[in-house]
């Protein structure tokens, strides 16, 4: 079975990774080059592991666009998401023996390392979600 | 496993095995099949009992058995679904000694094949990588890969191009392609990696590899030596080139020390040997480019008028913005940073440059030359805004801070 491991962010996350100027410190350096060897060494062990597929990150949220629909026409709104909203910001494809072993490695990423001042908005999780694999067969 | 001289010797040898098969029997596309099956069980059963005393005739006879099998069973199932199968099975021979990877790299490359799939087939067939290796270098899923190289050995099929070298008539425009092909390679690796990356296959020096292998068959194009000293030079620079958190170092800051020298000197001798035989060509001369950068032993010791001169000829080859913008900051570098402004203004217009941001960067850089901090702060947070990456936002806010500062 596939899983995906998604992984959210708000746009001030990516701000103070991006080292722009907010209220709180931005990251040092070597506090992004540990988040970045941490990160590389947990996708390269799925990969040692034969069990990664595919994983991304995504840009931040304000290069966003959203096409909604005004009185039946199809609008773009650019960057339509709050500072502090937590959307997506990358996921990784597994494919593991269980449900369960997808949540392990999901949960790896508990250990992150980051900087002491480096508070979320919202508390840390991770969401673990299976694939829809279609519909089989009955026997 | 396979240890990395018995990897490298396969893939050495994984395009002359193709173009033995291909030559002797058609088929390209099943060929292409039997000779990854060759390499995967070479790569099985070598460690094991060791490297066989003819390694190319033992994948061509492997490769050979294997077609066989494929072509069988294709025609099984053509019969099966009522079409007279229109080729005889043939039976496997003796391999032959000559080397089509030429012939392969111009079929690979062919102007009927989008330049995605140019690339993965190139990879595959003339570079000896799995589809998984490919699928990971370009972080697609291997699904994706295996349609693309598919589809890409169908369209080659389906044009009945035949397996042999292009005409004469059509030749430069064939060769233009498999060099921009491995400069497509080359520069997938040298821009794709910061960040947290994944471990996999080095894009780079699979293109350099591969661009020996067309120096080696044609020695005297100059174009050929152009590219692969340009190659050379760039990626020497490689260690210097990005902090330990990814964000891009700019040249004049690099630790020289860290460069490859001897790179450096191989891609010097390439292209100050290429340069007086002929008309330059566009690679020749970015590789002269990179040859003044390299060869400066500090930052400002760099002849920037032979390279601002440079600029001019290659302006002159090819209309290009990405080229009058890097020779707009040299004309800087010699005139001064208001000369560069002057050149920068009227290249503010092309909307291919100014979406990214490159005529962002270069603007406020030569902005704080000219001893204006504010608008140099205004035009790096610009920048900053118009990339995706975050070690590039990480560079543009950091020098927009250190004039904040000031």
């Amino acid at each position: 079975m596939k899983y995906m491991i998604m992984l959210t962010g708000s746009q001030r996350d990516y701000d103070r990774l991006a080292g722009k100027e907010t209220d709180s410190p931005a990251w040092t350096p070597e506090e992004i080059g540990a988040l970045y060897e941490f990160m590389a060494k947990w996708n390269n062990d799925l990969v040692e592991s034969g069990e990664f597929v595919e994983g991304r990150g995504l840009a931040a949220p304000v290069h966003t666009r959203r096409v909604s629909l005004k009185d039946g026409v199809p609008v773009v709104t650019d960057g339509p998401y709050a500072e502090t909203q937590e959307v997506l910001a990358g996921y990784t494809i597994v494919e593991c023996a269980s449900f369960d072993r997808a949540t392990e490695i999901a949960a790896q990423l508990a250990h992150t390392p980051h900087p002491a001042h480096a508070t979320l908005a919202t508390p840390w999780y991770v969401d673990v979600r299976p694939l829809d694999e279609g519909p089989g067969q009955f026997d | 496993m396979l240890d990395r001289d018995g990897e490298d010797l396969l893939r050495q040898l994984a395009p002359r095995v193709l173009g033995a098969l291909v030559r002797r029997y058609g088929h390209f596309d099943t060929a292409e099949d039997a000779v990854q099956e060759a390499l995967l069980a070479a790569a099985r059963q070598w460690p094991a009992d060791g490297v066989p005393d003819n390694p190319r005739s033992w994948l061509i006879t492997v490769a050979s058995r294997r077609l066989t099998d494929l072509l069988r069973a294709e025609q099984a199932r053509r019969r099966r679904e009522d079409t007279v199968a229109a080729w005889p099975v043939p039976e496997p021979a003796p391999p032959v000694a000559t080397d089509d990877s030429l012939v392969l790299l111009f079929l690979c490359c062919h102007p009927s094949l989008s330049p995605a799939s140019q690339i993965a087939l190139t990879l595959r067939a003339v570079g000896g990588l799995s589809t998984a290796e490919v699928a990971r270098a370009f972080l697609v899923p291997e699904d994706t890969m295996t349609r693309r190289i598919t589809r890409a050995k169908k369209t080659i099929r389906d044009s009945g191009v035949p397996f042999r070298m292009p005409p004469p008539e059509q030749r430069a425009d064939r060769l233009a392609a498999v060099l921009h092909v491995l400069y497509l390679i080359f520069n997938e690796g040298y821009v794709g990696t910061s960040g947290p990356s994944l471990q996999r296959v080095e894009l780079s020096a699979e293109a350099i590899r591969l661009t020996r292998l067309l120096y080696r068959l044609l020695p005297d194009d100059t174009e050929v030596a152009g590219l692969l000293a340009l190659m050379l030079l760039t990626d020497a620079r490689r260690a210097a080139r990005t902090a330990p958190d990814g964000t891009p170092v700019p040249m004049a800051e690099q630790d020289r020390r860290l460069w490859n020298h001897e790179q450096i000197a191989e891609g010097v001798v390439l292209v100050s040997a290429a340069l007086p035989r002929g008309p330059a060509g566009p690679y020749q001369i970015q590789a002269a480019i990179a040859a003044v950068h390299d060869e400066a032993e500090r930052a400002g010791d760099t002849d920037w008028r032979q390279i601002m001169l440079l600029y001019e000829v290659l302006l002159g080859l090819r209309d290009n913005p990405v080229v009058a913008l890097n020779h707009a900051v040299a004309v800087a570098m010699v005139h001064g940073p208001r000369a560069g402004l002057d050149l920068l203004e009227p290249l503010g217009k092309d909307d291919r440059l100014t979406a990214g941001h490159r005529w962002h960067t270069a603007r406020a850089h030569l902005l704080e030359l000219a001893g204006e901090p504010d608008a140099a702060h205004a035009a790096y947070l610009a920048a900053a805004a118009r990339t995706t990456s975050l070690p590039q936002q990480r560079y543009l806010h950091a020098r927009a801070a250190r004039l904040a500062r000031k």
